[in-house]
């Protein structure tokens, strides 16, 4: 177990400096820098230009970059972002607790709706329940979450004007208010966000579980268990639900990065202050720094999720371990 | 009881005694402006760099005063269109010499008076290239500020012209000495006052929530009167869509620039609580014409060397249809590169109309036939008027007006291939001239004197290569006027229409969304915001 341990370790390590080295060099490639993006409205001179090439020290060569980057990653110094004019680390810290929690909230809904959703159609196969959430669980698989964040915040917000359109909180509540007051602030404006992620990636956990627990609900011990007398629910939940839920852990380990990449699209939609969003106009404008910092913890969470899955497996079956 | 039951009663509770307050707090004189960017260093000096941003500005207009500011008539010649701020008055001693007497009642946020020194501080500031480049560069003729006692402060120029004043006042407020001249010039240092920046301005930093929004609250003691809104939210959505959201849906009251397209501004004109202020913007937008090859910078242009092509492509285009279709009413055709916000815009020539024939004769005079009858002209040499177009993704409207120019050339036998790319990389293109017409659009100063930086020979953003001695030397002169002198400034304008190194499309008109429970609304072009101390009170 121990050497299975370091093995897989070390491959994710190794997974994760390419990584890390793959976005680098990209990002260099990539045409267009940072500063071409300051000229947009208000064009510079070329002795200007030069100064600031000189300044974010864009004028070395890339190995130099690099290696200046390497330092800081292991000084905990990603430089300085060329956007924010902000330190990299304090950025990405002060945009990581809406990103978890957006993520955080999606993904218990994904999990918690998801799976019983998936329950429900597993028991009632070809029903015209089971038929009628494999259609609209596809259609919001297939529907893109911009699309869906805009007619919601339409809907919910706009027209009926029951929950805020953007934002993580009301600029307008005192900072001092009581903390249920900011709770509930935080959580209406939670609400359309972590619905338009989940609606847009539930299909996949309800097709997980459906498809997991058919195939359990066909296994011997379950005839035993009905055969014993025990309740259909207890069948379903205590003894086939159990084992079905096994399959769904590599689908958790996919999901678990979306805690921090959160999704683009309906943070910039919804204007939640957070991680993707932030990665986003980096990369738009080429904030190296910045692009680099938010790569380091994706590719980092990425790895380590898997890495988790992984180990996940090895404690529920021992033959990974042997593998 | 059932334990669901409770859960459900628990969470009613705790939501209506979160909810409560949460409606409550909206009756008080505040207003949220809603924003595309984040004002991340919004103190002046410090707006250099990639800090050099409208949002920051804006910001910085609320904490900060100006020793005067740019009037009405936003003429920025002379010494007479300008409203008093930090300085109460001021008076010429000689054609060089300006003498500017501070308001002895203007106090910082923390109490202390403002000086002679804070100017001195700050215009040291700004004049030292290796701290502030760019204010560095628009001040340079300024040769010394010095100070005659606590309130007196004298401006000497190196030259006479006609912007003494304005290059004294408007291109950097006034900070505060006594809290920064202690530490070193660098902004890294500054990053604790630029957190919670101390001015003299109508408004006093009260928090910023990182990538949310900047909180300022009404200055009581503003010496030129207290603030009737006193509580001031600059939101950031940087979404267009989401901005727009927040205004239809009453969570924001304000904002600048309703995003395209056109029927946006119709969705906010059908809303009953809001209503649309149009105002006048320094924005422009025009083709430029490159006049070297992209292929080999150092030759001409294989096709807009010629000027009777460039003069051809510009009467081909029905300019104001251009303007109508995609701007609506609020825009209209510039004479030259000059947004309707310049001072020498009013009372210039009319642009060109689309002429078609002419166009053609002029394209077939240059031996551009259409030869094999393929709807495209070729050359002697079965060369195709065929270029590039260039436009940045990051704009609609000028996506939106690309194509509708594409077919408009093409009905005079000119193919045009428009190439959409991201932000960075149009930049960095045009930067190298690889482009045959580029679809630029500027912000520009309110003063004239910025256009040589675009429009001159040795002009370091002159990205066309246009270059006419004649033009620059007429610019020049009226930049030395010492008068504000429309004439000559017209006869420079008109070289360049004449010289056609651009096909100038549009001067546009920001489209403002404010809420309609703001009796009055004052809204200047040179600073969205930064009459805001002069609004009445709103409506509860």
């Amino acid at each position: 177990m121990t050497r299975w341990l370091v093995r897989r370790t070390v491959q994710a390590a190794v997974t994760f400096a390419i990584a890390v080295v793959l976005m680098f060099v990209l990002m260099r490639l990539a045409p267009g820098d940072p500063l071409s993006r300051l000229q947009e409205s208000r064009p510079m001179s070329p002795q200007e230009m030069a100064h600031l090439r000189a300044l974010y020290q864009l004028d070395q060569p890339i190995h130099r970059q690099f290696a200046k980057f390497v330092r800081g990653v292991f000084t905990a110094d990603l430089g300085t972002s060329i956007e924010h004019g902000l330190p990299v680390t304090t950025l990405i810290a002060s945009r990581l607790p809406a990103t978890l929690l957006l993520g955080g909230a999606a993904i218990l809904l994904n999990f918690t709706l998801g799976l019983w959703l998936g329950v429900r159609q597993a028991v009632r196969r070809g029903s015209h329940v089971d038929r009628a959430l494999t259609v609209l669980s596809l259609a919001g698989y297939a529907t893109p979450s911009f699309w869906l964040g805009l007619v919601l915040a339409w809907l919910v917000g706009i027209r009926l004007g029951w929950l805020p359109v953007a934002g993580m909180r009301d600029p307008l509540l005192p900072p001092d208010a009581p903390w249920p007051a900011r709770m509930v602030d935080v959580a209406a404006h939670l609400v359309l966000p972590a619905l338009t992620l989940s609606i847009v990636t539930i299909a996949g956990t309800m097709r997980y579980q459906r498809n997991a627990l058919l195939e359990v609900l066909r296994l011997p011990f379950i005839g035993t268990a009905r055969a014993k007398g025990l309740p259909e629910r207890a069948v379903v939940w205590r003894h086939a639900w159990r084992n079905a839920l096994f399959p769904v852990i590599t689908l958790f380990g996919l999901w678990l990065p979306l805690l921090v990449t959160g999704s683009v699209f309906v943070e910039m939609v919804f204007a939640w202050p957070g991680l993707g969003s932030l990665a986003a106009s980096a990369a738009s404008s080429r904030d190296y720094p910045l692009v680099m910092g938010a790569a380091l913890l994706a590719a980092g969470l990425v790895v380590t999720a898997s890495l988790l899955t992984d180990l996940a497996y090895a404690l529920l079956d021992p033959r990974v371990r042997y593998s | 009881m059932s334990w669901t039951a409770r859960l459900v009663l628990a969470a009613a509770l705790v939501g209506v005694s979160g909810v409560w307050p949460l409606l409550a707090h909206r009756e008080s004189a505040s207003i949220v402006i809603v924003t595309g960017q984040e004002a991340t260093a919004p103190v002046p000096t410090l707006m250099e760099k990639s800090q050099n941003t409208l949002a920051n500005q804006d910001v910085a207009d609320q904490l900060f005063l100006r020793l005067a500011d740019v009037g009405p008539g936003m003429v920025t010649a002379g010494d007479q269109g300008f409203v008093p701020m930090l300085a109460r008055s001021w008076t010429r001693r000689d054609s060089l010499t300006l003498v500017f007497d501070l308001d002895p009642r203007a106090r910082w946020h923390d109490g202390a008076p403002v000086t002679s020194r804070d100017v001195l501080f700050t215009m040291g500031r700004a004049r030292d290239p290796a701290i502030a480049p760019r204010l560095a560069n628009v001040t340079r003729r300024i040769a010394s500020v010095e100070a005659e006692g606590e309130h007196r402060v004298v401006f000497r120029f190196r030259e006479v012209y006609a912007e003494q004043f304005y290059d004294a006042t408007f291109h950097t407020a006034i900070v505060p000495a006594h809290l920064l001249e202690r530490l070193p010039p660098n902004a890294k240092a500054w990053t604790e006052f630029a957190a919670r920046p101390v001015g003299s301005g109508p408004y006093h930093w009260v928090r910023r929530q990182q990538g949310e929004f900047i909180e300022l609250a009404a200055n009581e003691d503003f010496f030129l009167g207290a603030p009737a809104i006193k509580r001031v939210i600059v939101r950031v959505a940087v979404n267009a869509d989401a901005r727009l959201n927040l205004l239809l849906a009453g969570e924001a009251d304000a904002t600048e620039n309703i995003p395209p397209p056109i029927t946006n501004i119709d969705r906010v004109t059908e809303s009953k609580h809001l209503r649309v202020v149009p105002v006048p913007s320094s924005n422009l937008g025009y083709l430029l014409f490159n006049q070297r090859d992209p292929a080999h910078p150092g030759q001409p242009h294989p096709i807009l060397a010629d000027r009777d092509v460039r003069r051809a492509l510009i009467l081909a285009l029905d300019r104001p249809l251009l303007v109508r279709a995609v701007l609506g009413r609020y825009g209209d055709v510039p004479f030259g590169p000059v947004s309707s916000q310049l001072w020498i815009h009013h009372g210039a020539p009319t642009p060109a109309p689309q002429d078609q024939s002419t166009a053609r004769r002029l394209l077939a005079g240059r031996g551009w036939v259409d030869r094999d009858q393929d709807g495209v002209r070729e050359n002697r040499n079965n060369a195709p008027l065929a270029m590039n177009l260039l436009v940045t993704a990051s704009s609609q409207q000028r996506q939106q007006m690309a194509l509708m120019i594409q077919q408009q050339l093409r009905e005079v036998g000119v193919k045009l291939d428009v190439i959409r790319v991201e932000p960075a990389v149009w930049a960095e293109r045009r930067a190298a001239g690889d482009f045959d017409i580029d679809f630029s659009a500027a912000t520009q100063d309110p003063s004239p004197s910025g256009l040589a930086f675009s429009w001159t020979c040795d002009g370091p953003g002159n990205a066309g290569h246009y270059c006419d001695r004649g033009a620059d030397s007429l610019l020049f002169r009226a930049m030395a006027s010492p008068t504000a002198d429309r004439g000559l400034w017209h006869q420079f304008l008109r070289r360049v229409e004449e010289a056609a190194p651009a096909a100038f499309l549009y001067g546009q008109v920001y489209v403002f969304g404010v809420n309609r429970r703001f009796p009055e609304v004052i809204i200047r072009p040179v600073s969205s915001w930064g009459s805001l101390w002069r609004w009445p009170a709103p409506r509860s």
